[in-house]
Order: C-alpha cells, then sequence, then structure tokens
C-alpha cells in the first residue's frame, strides 16, 4: 500500500515538471475588468462593457478618440451625407482580416445586414431603420435608412465589421467564441470567466501596437480585484469602488487616475393628471428637498460632479446656461404647502441595486430627504435584470436611473427617454414614469429632420432647457467619475477613454 | 438489490421534473430578457420580433412542454446572454467546480475524521479541547468571511498566496485541471481551504459524537480486554460503526458542493459553475439557470443514490428488498 502511494506520487511530480503550464510567454501587462465580455461576436452585445473588449478584435467604419471622443476615420477614410436617407462611405484599401481576407464592400453589406438578425445581434433598431446597403464598388458604400437619422454616423465606431466570407462558412457557436476582425490585435486565448488573451497584429493597418501581450481578467468581486492590484497580480485595474479610493490613493505603489464619466444620474419622475407629481411645484419641491452636495461627499466620497442637465459637456444637446436649483428644504416645504400637499403624500422610488455606483445608497439618501419635507417615500430597489424591464413598461412612479449617448447626440436620448410613450414609433420606450407633454413632443420631433450641426444643437439646447427648467421633467443628480488604478512600477501611459472602453492600442509602456 | 436501484431512479426522475417545472415558473417573473437582448433603442414592434424568435410568446405550458421535449434530446436551450447552447457553457465550467469541490471534500473529510477520532480518545485533553473550539469557529464564521480574511492574510499581508482565478492549467483533452502544476495548486490552495472549513467542523463534530457513543459499548471493552491493538479496535471495530451518519453527511455535503459554491467561487473568482449560475440569475438568463438546477439536482439525487449503495456494503445487516 506504502509503496503504491509512493509511486503514485512521484509520477504526480513527474507530470508537474515534464509537462510545462502555459508555455506562453508572460503578458507585457495583465488588466483587471469588472465585467467579462459574454461573446466574440461584435453585434451581440450593445453593451460599453461588451464593445469595449471588440473594439480591439475589431474596426468599425470610423472611430473616436480624445478626451472628447472626436469621430475620427476607421476602415471609411471618408464619409458623406448626400441627402436624407443616404449615407456614403469610401473604404480603405489594403486592410486585411486576420485570417488573410480582403476588407471591403461586400463585407460592409454583410456586416449591416447581419444587424436586424436578432439570433446574432442586439442592434435591432439600427439594423431594422436600415433601407438598403448598395455596393457602388468594392471600396465604395451608400447606406440607405428608413427614417432620417441624423446622428447615424455618430454610431458607427459601434457597429463592427465582420468579414463575410469566414462568418458564413463558421459554424454560429464558433462565431461566438472566435473573433476575426480587422482589429488591432488577435485573440490567442479565451478561458471563459478566467482570462483572454491577445497578441498584437503585426499588419494592422493603422500601424502595429505597442503592447504585443495583453491578457485581461475579469474579477466581477471589488474586493478582489482590489486584492488583485495590490498582491501585483494585475497592472491595471478599472472600476474602482470608491469605498477603496482611500485605500489605493494611501498605497505609495498604486497610483489613481480619475476622469468624469459620461453617464449622468438622474430621477425620472411622471406627470399623470391627477398623481402629485402632475403639478410642477411638487417637482420642484422634489428638486429643492434633495442635498446632492452632501450626496456627492458622503456616498460618492467626492468622486461625482454635480449635474444640472442629463446630456454632458461634449454632447450636442448640453447647455452650459443651465444651472441646479439650490437645496432649500424650506422652499420646498413651502412650494407643497402652495400645492395643496402640506400633509405631504405618498410615492413609491424604484430603481436598480446592481448596476450604477452606489446606486441603491443614493436611493436610500433621496427617501430620507424627501421624509423631511413630509414626503413619505417607498423604496423598491431590484436588480437590473428586473427593474429594467419594468422602466420599459412605463409604470413607475418615480424612479432612479442613468444614462449617456454613445452618438454624442442628445436627439436619440430624448426621443426614448422624455417623448409620449408611443407603441407604433417606439417613442418614449425608456419613458418609464410615462412623462408626457405636447410641447415637448413637437419640439423634439421638427429636430428628427435637422442634420445641420449648429442647427440641431440650437434646437436641442431650446429642448434641454425646456425639459429641466420649464417642465422639470427629471431631476439631475450628478455625473459618475470613472476610477482605475495602475501599478507605478510598470511605467504605464493609460488615458482613459471618455466611454470607458478599453482599447489596447492607445496603452503603451515608457 | 436491482429493483431497489430500480426504484430509487423513477423517484429521482420524478423529483427532477418537479424541480423543472417549479424553476421555469419562478423564472418567468423574474425579469424579462428580451427587452435586453433587443437591445436599448429597439422599438416596441422590434421588441416583440425577438420575443417570438426566442418562442417566449407561446404560452406557459406549451414553453415547458417543448423545454421537455428538447431536453430529453439533450437540447437545453440557448444561453441569452452568451447565445450559445447552454449545457455546453455549464459543463464548460464543470472541471473547474469539481476540481475545486473534490479538494475540499479530500480535505475536510480526511482531517475530519482523523481529528475526530483523535478528538474523541481523549476527550478532555486541553489540545482536543482546542480543536473543538476551533470547529465552533469553523461552523458559525461565514463563507465569505472565511475567504476574504484568507485573502487578506496570505496574498495581501504575507503575498504567499494568489487570491483569484485558477492560474496555470494544463488541458487534457476537454478538461482543464489545475492539479498538475505548481501554479495550479498554488491557486487552489485558499478557495479549498475556505470551502473545507465548515464541512471539516461538521465531520469533527459528528465523527467524536459517534465515537464516543462507540467507545463506550460492550464490545468494544471485549475487544480491549482481548488485548487487541489499539489500531484494530479504534479503526476496524469501532470507526466502521460509526461510518453510516459520517458517510451520510460526507455525500449530502459533496452534492452541496458541487451544486453551490457560489460564494466561494464569486469571492476567488474561480470560474465554475457556481459563478456562472450567479452571474446567470443576476442577467436573468433563465435557460442557464433551469438547466444548471436541473443538473444539480441530477447530480445530488446519484450521490444520494450511491451513498444508500454504499450503506449496504458498510452494514452487512442492512438489505434493500
Amino acid at each position: 500500500m506504502k509503496k503504491l502511494i509512493c509511486f503514485i506520487a512521484c509520477i504526480c511530480m513527474g507530470l508537474m515538471l515534464a509537462l510545462p503550464g502555459q508555455s506562453l510567454a508572460a503578458a507585457d501587462i495583465v488588466v483587471a475588468v469588472d465585467s467579462p465580455p459574454r461573446m466574440m461576436n461584435p453585434h451581440g452585445d450593445d453593451s460599453d462593457a461588451g464593445l469595449s473588449i471588440m473594439a480591439n478584435f475589431f474596426d468599425g467604419l470610423l472611430q473616436r478618440k480624445g478626451l472628447k471622443g472626436e469621430l475620427m476615420p476607421a476602415l471609411a477614410e471618408k464619409w458623406e451625407h448626400p441627402d436624407l436617407h443616404s449615407w456614403k462611405f469610401y473604404l480603405r484599401k489594403g486592410v486585411k482580416f486576420h485570417n488573410g481576407n480582403d476588407f471591403n464592400a461586400a463585407d460592409v453589406k454583410f456586416s449591416f445586414e447581419r444587424l436586424s438578425n436578432p439570433d446574432v445581434s442586439e442592434f435591432i433598431n439600427t439594423g431594422k431603420n436600415l433601407a438598403a446597403v448598395e455596393i457602388i464598388d468594392d471600396y465604395t458604400v451608400v447606406v440607405k435608412t428608413k427614417d432620417p437619422t441624423p446622428w447615424f454616423a455618430n454610431n458607427m465606431h459601434q457597429l463592427f465589421m465582420m468579414d463575410k466570407e469566414s462568418t458564413e462558412s463558421r459554424d454560429p457557436g464558433d462565431v461566438m467564441q472566435k473573433p476575426i476582425g480587422t482589429g488591432a490585435y488577435k485573440l490567442e486565448e479565451w478561458v471563459k470567466g478566467s482570462y483572454i488573451k491577445m497578441t498584437a497584429n503585426e499588419d494592422y493597418w493603422e500601424g502595429a501596437p505597442s503592447l504585443k501581450k495583453v491578457e485581461i481578467r475579469p474579477i466581477t468581486e471589488a474586493s478582489t480585484r482590489f486584492a488583485a492590484l495590490v498582491s501585483g497580480q494585475a497592472d491595471i485595474v478599472t472600476g474602482v469602488p470608491v469605498e477603496l479610493y482611500d485605500k489605493v490613493v494611501s498605497n505609495p505603489k498604486l497610483e489613481i487616475i480619475s476622469q468624469a464619466a459620461r453617464r449622468s444620474i438622474f430621477l425620472a419622475l411622471g406627470n399623470k393628471p391627477g398623481t402629485p407629481t402632475a403639478d410642477i411645484r411638487v417637482r420642484k419641491a422634489i428638486y429643492m428637498a434633495i442635498n446632492e452636495d452632501e450626496i456627492i461627499e458622503k456616498i460618492m466620497r467626492g468622486h461625482a460632479m454635480p449635474a444640472a442637465q442629463v446630456p454632458d459637456p461634449p454632447t450636442v444637446g448640453y447647455n452650459p446656461d443651465l444651472t441646479r436649483l439650490a437645496y432649500d428644504p424650506e422652499m420646498s416645504k413651502q412650494l407643497l404647502k402652495e400645492a395643496g400637499f402640506e400633509n405631504g403624500f405618498e410615492i413609491t422610488l424604484s430603481g436598480p441595486n446592481d448596476r450604477y455606483v452606489q446606486d441603491e445608497k443614493i436611493c436610500e439618501a433621496v427617501a430620507k430627504y424627501l421624509a423631511k419635507v413630509g414626503i413619505k417615500v417607498t423604496l423598491d430597489v431590484k436588480p437590473k435584470s428586473i427593474f429594467f424591464p419594468e422602466v420599459s413598461e412605463g409604470k413607475k412612479e418615480f424612479y432612479l436611473i442613468g444614462w449617456f449617448d454613445g452618438t454624442y447626440d442628445m436627439g436619440r436620448t430624448y426621443f426614448k427617454l422624455a417623448h409620449t410613450r408611443d407603441m407604433e414609433s417606439g417613442h418614449g420606450q425608456w419613458n418609464g414614469a410615462a412623462f408626457s407633454d405636447a410641447g415637448l413632443d413637437k419640439l423634439l420631433e421638427s429636430t428628427a429632420d435637422m442634420t445641420d450641426r449648429a442647427q440641431r444643437e440650437k434646437a436641442l439646447q431650446d429642448l434641454n432647457k425646456m425639459a429641466m427648467q420649464d417642465l422639470i421633467t427629471w431631476i439631475p443628480l450628478h455625473y459618475q467619475e470613472n476610477l482605475y488604478a495602475i501599478q507605478k512600477s510598470k511605467n504605464i501611459a493609460f488615458t482613459p477613454r471618455p466611454d470607458r472602453w478599453m482599447v489596447y492600442k492607445e496603452i503603451s509602456m515608457q | 438489490m436491482a429493483t431497489y436501484i430500480a426504484r430509487r431512479l423513477i423517484q429521482g426522475v420524478i423529483v427532477l421534473l418537479v424541480v423543472s417545472l417549479i424553476c421555469f415558473i419562478i423564472f418567468r417573473y423574474m425579469g424579462d430578457p428580451v427587452v435586453t437582448m433587443a437591445g436599448k433603442y429597439a422599438t416596441f414592434d422590434e421588441i416583440e420580433l425577438v420575443r417570438k424568435s426566442l418562442g417566449l410568446d407561446k404560452p406557459m405550458h406549451v414553453q415547458y412542454g417543448r423545454f421537455i421535449w428538447n431536453a430529453l434530446h439533450g437540447n437545453f436551450g440557448k444561453s441569452y446572454v452568451a447565445r450559445v447552447p447552454a449545457l455546453g457553457l455549464i459543463l464548460e465550467r464543470f472541471p473547474a467546480t469539481f476540481e475545486l469541490a473534490t479538494t475540499a471534500i479530500c480535505l475536510s473529510f480526511s482531517l475530519g475524521l482523523g481529528l475526530g477520532v483523535l478528538v474523541s480518545l481523549k476527550p478532555y485533553a486541553f489540545h482536543n479541547r482546542l480543536i473543538m473550539a476551533g470547529s465552533l469557529g469553523g461552523i458559525s464564521i461565514p463563507t465569505f468571511l472565511i475567504g476574504i480574511l484568507l485573502i487578506m492574510v496570505f496574498s495581501v499581508y504575507i503575498g504567499i498566496l494568489p487570491p483569484f482565478g485558477r492560474g496555470d492549467t494544463v488541458a487534457i483533452g476537454p478538461w482543464r485541471s489545475g492539479f498538475l502544476t505548481l501554479d495550479g495548486l498554488k491557486h487552489l490552495a485558499l478557495p479549498a481551504t475556505t470551502l473545507a472549513l465548515y464541512q471539516l467542523a461538521v465531520t469533527l463534530r459528528l465523527t467524536r459524537a459517534g465515537m464516543r457513543e462507540v467507545l463506550a459499548e460492550e464490545y468494544i471493552k471485549t475487544a480491549w480486554s482481548k488485548g487487541l491493538p489499539p489500531k484494530k479496535v479504534i479503526f476496524k471495530h469501532a470507526l466502521r460503526n460509526v461510518m453510516i451518519p459520517v458517510v451520510t453527511m460526507a455525500g449530502l455535503q459533496f452534492g452541496e458542493v458541487i451544486a453551490f459554491s457560489i460564494v466561494t467561487e464569486t469571492i476567488f473568482q474561480w470560474p465554475g459553475m457556481g459563478n456562472l449560475l450567479l452571474t446567470s440569475i443576476y442577467e436573468g438568463d433563465q435557460p442557464v439557470v433551469v438547466t444548471y438546477i436541473v443538473l444539480a439536482a441530477v447530480i445530488i439525487i446519484t450521490i444520494n443514490i450511491v451513498v444508500d449503495i454504499l450503506y449496504a456494503l458498510l452494514n452487512p445487516k442492512i438489505r434493500y428488498d
């Protein structure tokens, strides 16, 4: 018996020494991110977490760079907008996919037509809006939309181009696991839930990236991500939780990089006739009862910027003249008395508890502030997978939500969030409290045909002013802050992108 | 014996049907995955289109019938999140959970049994009292706290063991094993210990209680007076009679550890089935959750049947007819 055990132990030791672990070379950097990719199909996930990883393996016709997210050529060198429904793209020549196939107009047509297929794409709305994709020649494409869509080109950085031949010839499961794109990196290995290993694409059309091997490790648990950073197992960590900020700052080996996020967090109210919130004085009262500075200081630990509106500064529609209503609980009580609610009223505040930074705590704080002016709030906080479908049903009274629009244009957001709910056109899909104002709707609809940027900007700014000051459609709270931590010793030159994407061709080591 | 096994298998199938029905009904009310899958900017019509393409517009009993029919052919549906077959997604992660669970159970069973026997021989000795007090700690401290404490001590402060992941693994066909590399074993240390601690404490206390009862029996006194060597008295005569409750516990624990090591896997970012279950619940990924629970039920039912058969082997007096 003893001899048998010894023998087995020897075999095991032998195997351990003989079989190399992972014989692939060590990565240049290891990045710990907070959410894993769901699949390697670039159209299958329209969330920024997924697009962030896909942006390394694939390119879109256009890309966004820089702190303002400027729209720049990528796979398309030039683009034009000949009429209300058409968009013409001149494609870059000499680009090859990872498998050696040439990139040309047929691939563009294939990628666009794939968007309306619910089995493989979450960009259904964009897909269904396409009337036709015309191939003029191998390197010129005209895309025609059904409805005039002024922000169409603004979205091109999120729609990635796939290789027609290899996607059609492969089995759908393989397409979900192995990406073949034109991007700066090729996938080396993806072990679900463990890591993603990427190697640089030396033939990349923009020039080979400087980081040759990148390893991404998704770690969803915040304290474990922190432990990975402190123990030196990760070089860059995204999504540092605000509670651990002080610990990172006080650690001499680590450096924090913070950046104002594009996402604004706000409260949405309904205005159905007969409900207390239908009266604008009540809405103003609720706005003034909330001490946003205290929320930023105590709950967000200083890592947020107060917001007076929903769009952020680079977005078309951002109105620099808007300011927040000051915190004034006395005035709030006065307004409630004038509206006939001296003894307050009851309302339910809904919100997600696993989506935004400190979302549940913010809801609790708002409930407490409103209680001080006599409004009794019942909290209804739940996971995002249940909360968001409920919002899209439009039956909420009062809820917390965050938003930012990848197109840098407030028009699309307004149609989805503020327009009266309309089954046919799909407007007001995310108007969860069924807010409805005819004046707002009319002004919004008039912007649908405007393509001149200056004209749109003026119209959307007026719209924004109307919504924030005259109607109080929403009560804006703050813009979140994105926190990243890096190992000082590795000398990583990293400037975070405003959309939180991690695009590794933009990162280098000094 | 054969009829007994057949009867147990039929009971198992009935349990599976009931469990799957309950799951199905509950997750119907768990949120609407179609809204997320159609994308942020879809219109109501487009959402209905996606609903139809997934077959979610049909009435409940039709959906359930279809699910059972497909399940019998091995098709458990496609995950809403990853758009690949749910069963494949779960089985891909089985090696990771299995290795973790096996290590934890081996640790807890061997140490629990060994320490339990040791403690029962001289129950009032100081070191044995210390062990018993420690076992109380193992039972009452929750798993997540143990995990975080271990990470803090061994990864952050002392820095000898890694805090997350499986490390370097070797792929033997479809099975990714962490047992064959030193790095893999280092990564296994903390999560396995966290998982094992509770089971260890329970096994220890159970063994001690059983041994103390058996050691006071008449036949043990006879064995001592016959002059048998202590090893024989303790292991051949006393321990065998204590094994039935211990083996039952171990069987239940093994099933539970494989199926529900969710907390440990989340803390250590262990890419196992439990981790997948938690993320799927949060994302409202119904096919994966229902498939997982059916799979867990299968595993637990199988283990319990095996345990019952082990009884007959341990105690020849037990007959199933």
